[in-house]
């Protein structure tokens, strides 16, 4: 016998003496546990506060003389014998409520609501929820489901989040249409019936609680409220306007995969999960702002990634309380260990290939829905500093690459610093013919050299910020506007030296060969540190500003992981660190992420070459 | 000390190197030639040689208390007293080094690239850095220790090679100099230079490594700073005569200042400093973050990072108390360099020899510990 049958009959008790007995006694006697409140409370006893019953009240007096007896009548018994299970219909128990009657209106929160069965009720808090009328994103469709009898119903949605034509089609269609049959179940049943039944959606919920259901209509789903039935179907229905998977954007690359992340979490899954075909590979899900609840996703290998790395990611997930999470960029500063440090801590990337082989070394990838960029921790300085087209090279393009990149990053911190100290404290360094030539392109300029740096190198950053924020065609003009005639103009003016230019145009190229956007910000930022260094101190501010540097950044941390890992502190290292060694060599995951499985492939991985060195050494 | 910092046996051979070694790249070289002449090498070798020794009795001490630092061991032998005014000296031996040093340091600076500097400003200049360094904590210096060590190394080697074309081996005799009595009895008296190996005593309880290898690391640490400083003497003798080499204030600046290897490589002086400035760096920021440790663990302070800022300025204030570069010199090389050995190799051996008499120490007979 179903729960609820039983309970009804309990509730009418037996007749005759009996009855007045049991009358007397039931109240007594039995009681219902409710979660909603503390402890427990008697049936069919109002203990809500007393703020509560008076907005009851008033509530009843607007509805006017219709509310009660005229409600029943139209819909049948149902509504009759509910009126004897007041509990049943939980509404909001508050306790800001109690101290501020007055704004109840204002403070209408789906933390504790319940589906209500009356559909009126249902429709009278869902536009107190989404400020109906006056909000016209909402949309509510009543309509009759076609059972016998026919139950009145509602479907809300969001009009541009879900897809009409899966409402229509799926919804709509099934409940209007083709649900023309024998009731067979009680009302209280007949949410699981129409899932189980009616409602062809691949993903259909049974709720209860408006929190959940509100949560799920903001994100595109659409939930069905049954006139009688204390629950509500919600329908996946997501269907908005998307990016399609596009190219990269910020991490080119000539050789390897062109797809992009783009802003829907579950494409982005998808993608990773397309080159990770591991039932270890687990996607786990949190809510992360208090106004927009962003879905956030961690993925990692289970069987790979240390434990203690994935719970202390999700403990800092779940630990952030704010307003809106918009963006991974706002989630990773919310994370990272050293807000204030120049360098970055954690990995931002665009393409799957490269969150799937970080994931495959045993890291956490974490994806925030509206976001192309996926963040991956731990990282190490080294990690920061590779491209995904390192690896899909053969070994020594790809360190010939490497090479470029160290000494594009000397280039970006140093060369101005440098170029400042040589040309004001150390002219001894120049050889005599050279020191004549630049001697002579500075004879006009009117500035000391600290002076000329910094103008050319604001400039040029000016140039670039400039170029980033105007549209694309003219960004390109721009660039060659104001590289290449700003520069001219300015060596023919006199105001600074041609070899100036040299230095600042080779700066600014070798900035734009470090692949991560904010590794590049920080050497770029750093870069100013060690010219006003150089500009007082020679030689020994530039060495002052490495020492501050190098020790900072081995003093720093990518969740528990040092940043200089594996050379500061030594740890066991494999071949791809500056150098990277051949494919087939990378025979271990890092030691510093302290993976539950170290070893990525046999000491002989090419098992084409095995057998012929075991011969050659018999 | 309550701490959770760890680190291992590549990174403290680097501190120990660094901080035994940077003397290489001020007037060392020079005094040792004064006095040993033309067998200054053997007087380097005969100092080293002291200074192993010396290690061995400070390895021995600390294997009786495992991962306690010297201070505390002083503490646990001499008791709580005695133990103090020991810790203390320690303090301000190792406070009057890096004042003594940084003076230095800064005075090396004005020779080498900014003459017209005022003493002051480079002082500050070098204490702001080396206070944040130590303030970032032993690990973060330690481990740029580690990632700086291979460059300095390899300058310092290339700077000897680049110099082959001047080598003149027979300057180097006669080989026993001045006599094997003055030789050997200055190898004894300089071997403090070797005595600034009490650093792994000091930080003997961040170490994740066994006692055993804390002795390895000594004597390789020792080793290798041995090897170099002959090499440079040898060098700096067979580049510069007797008694050019005498006169010299910074030889080694003056080593690399003498390179001409063709009209684009010549003159390297100034790329050296960054060398040597950022040794420089790494071995002030130890000395603080060493005498720091000793002040927290003899008063038995829960932190050290709040004594920072004092300790900067303490020895700011002693880097600038003497009167001139030459006054300077005359403390570091006639006095710290003939008696610092008292207190970096000889009391330590003294608490050793304290501690066996007395039977103290983890698994030996009397206070357990």
């Amino acid at each position: 016998m179903p729960k609820e049958s039983k309970q009804k009959k309990a509730q009418q008790g037996p007749s005759g003496v009996w009855g007045r007995v049991w009358a007397v006694a039931k109240d007594t006697l039995t009681f219902k546990a409710e979660k909603q409140r503390e402890g427990f409370i008697l049936l069919g006893v109002d203990d809500r506060p007393l703020s509560e019953k008076k907005k009851d009240g008033a509530n009843q007096e607007n509805t006017g003389g219709k509310s009660g007896q005229d409600e029943d009548k139209k819909n049948g018994n149902r509504e009759g014998t509910r009126s004897t299970k007041k509990p049943i219909r939980v509404q909001r128990v508050s306790p800001s409520n109690s101290r501020k009657p007055q704004e109840d209106k204002k403070d209408f929160s789906t933390e504790t609501l319940l589906v209500d069965p009356q559909l009126k009720i249902n429709k009278k808090n869902l536009e107190e929820i989404y400020s109906l009328p006056k909000n016209k994103d909402i949309v509510i469709r009543e309509f009759t489901i076609a059972l016998k009898p026919p139950i009145k119903a509602f479907v809300v949605f969001m009009e541009g989040l879900a897809d009409k034509n899966v409402i229509n089609n799926t919804v709509l269609k099934p409940l209007m249409i083709l649900s023309n049959m024998e009731e067979k179940v009680t009302i209280l049943e007949l949410a699981e019936y129409i899932k189980d039944h009616i409602l062809p959606g691949n993903q259909v919920e049974v709720l209860a609680e408006y929190k959940q259901i509100v949560e799920r209509v903001n994100f595109g789903m659409t939930a069905v409220f049954i006139d009688g039935s204390p629950k509500c179907l919600v329908v996946e229905t997501k269907g908005w306007d998307k990016r399609p998977i596009g190219k990269t954007e910020t991490e080119q690359v000539i050789r390897g995969p062109l797809e992009a992340f783009n802003e829907t979490l579950r494409s982005n899954t998808a993608l990773i999960r397309k080159l990770v075909r591991n039932e270890k590979l687990i996607t786990e899900m949190f809510k992360v702002g208090e106004r927009n609840k962003s879905d956030v996703a961690i993925m990692y290998l289970e069987d790979v990634a240390s434990p203690v790395l994935v719970e202390e990611v999700k403990r800092r997930i779940t630990s952030i309380k704010t307003d809106i999470v918009a963006e991974s960029g706002s989630l990773e500063q919310f994370i990272e260990d050293h807000p204030f440090m120049p360098s970055p801590q954690i990995l931002n990337t665009e393409r799957p290939d490269r969150v799937a082989s970080f994931l495959v070394e045993g890291k956490v990838a974490i994806l925030v829905d509206g976001s192309p960029q996926v963040l991956v921790v731990p990282v190490t300085i080294f990690s920061l500093l590779h491209s995904a087209e390192d690896y899909y090279l053969r070994m020594p393009y790809g360190n010939f690459l490497r090479f470029l990149r160290v000494a594009a990053i000397f280039i970006t911190i140093m060369t101005p610093s440098i170029y400042l100290a040589i040309e004001t404290f150390h002219q001894e360094m120049i050889p005599t013919d050279l020191i004549l030539v630049m001697a002579a392109a500075r004879e006009t300029v009117p500035f000391p050299t600290i002076m000329e740096v910094f103008m050319m190198e604001f400039a040029f950053e000016l140039i670039r910020e400039a170029g980033v924020r105007v549209p694309g065609v003219i960004g390109n003009t721009l660039g060659i506007v104001g590289a290449l005639i700003l520069g001219q103009a300015a060596v023919q003016a006199g105001i600074v030296s041609p070899i100036l230019i040299i230095v600042v145009a080779v700066t600014g190229l070798a900035s734009f060969a470090i692949p991560n956007y904010s590794m590049s910000f920080a050497f770029r930022g750093v870069r100013f540190i060690f010219t006003i260094l150089a500009g007082i101190f020679g030689f020994f501010g530039v060495s002052a500003g490495l020492f501050i540097l190098l020790t900072t950044i081995a003093g720093m941390k990518s969740f528990g992981v040092p940043l200089l890992a594996p050379i500061g502190p030594r740890t066991k290292a494999g071949p791809d660190l500056v150098i990277r060694g051949s494919v087939w060599s990378m025979e271990q995951r890092p030691d510093e992420t302290d993976t539950l499985d170290r070893q990525r492939q046999p000491k002989i991985s090419r098992g084409w070459v095995k057998p012929k060195k075991r011969g050659e050494r018999k | 000390m309550k701490n959770v910092v760890k680190f291992g046996h590549s990174e403290a051979a680097a501190i120990a190197i660094v901080f035994v070694g940077v003397k290489a790249f001020l007037g060392y070289p020079r005094v040792v030639i004064e006095l040993g002449s033309t067998a200054a090498w053997l007087v380097v070798l005969i100092s080293g040689m002291v200074g192993i020794g010396a290690w061995l009795v400070i390895s021995a001490l600390l294997a009786r208390f495992p991962g306690k630092s010297i201070m505390v061991i002083t503490e646990l032998v001499l008791g709580p007293f005695l133990g103090i005014g020991v810790n203390i000296i320690f303090f301000l031996y190792v406070m009057i080094t890096n004042g003594i040093l940084l003076r230095q340091f800064s005075e090396a600076i004005i020779l080498t690239t900014l003459p017209e500097a005022p003493i002051s400003s480079l002082t500050f200049l070098f204490i702001i850095p080396v206070w944040l360094a130590a303030y970032l904590g032993i690990e973060a210096i330690s481990r740029s220790a580690y990632i700086s060590l291979p460059f300095i190394t390899a300058g310092v080697t290339a700077v000897l090679l680049a110099l082959y074309p001047y080598w003149n081996p027979l300057m180097l005799l006669p080989l026993l100099g001045e006599g094997i009595f003055p030789t050997v009895k200055y190898g004894f008296l300089s071997s403090t230079v070797f005595g600034e190996i009490f650093i792994l005593a000091v930080l003997a309880p961040f170490f994740a490594f066994t006692q055993k290898k804390l002795k390895n690391v000594g004597l390789f640490s020792l080793g290798f700073v041995m090897v170099f400083f002959i090499l440079i003497v040898n060098v700096y003798l067979m580049v510069f005569p007797l008694p050019v080499a005498t006169e010299n204030l910074l030889p080694f600046y003056q080593l690399a200042r003498t390179i001409y290897l063709g009209r684009y490589f010549q003159r390297v002086e100034a790329v050296f400093v960054l060398f040597w400035t950022f040794t420089a760096f790494l071995r002030l920021s130890l000395g603080i973050i060493v005498a720091a440790f000793i002040l927290q663990d003899a008063f038995k302070l829960p932190y050290y990072r709040p004594l920072l800022p004092a300790l900067c300025v303490l020895a700011f204030s002693l880097a600038l108390t003497p009167a001139d570069v030459m006054q300077n010199a005359f403390i570091e090389y006639k006095i710290r360099l003939i008696y610092g050995w008292l207190f970096s190799l000889a009391l330590p051996c003294g608490i050793w020899a304290v501690a066996l008499l007395r039977r103290k120490g983890e698994g030996h007979e009397g206070e357990n510990t």
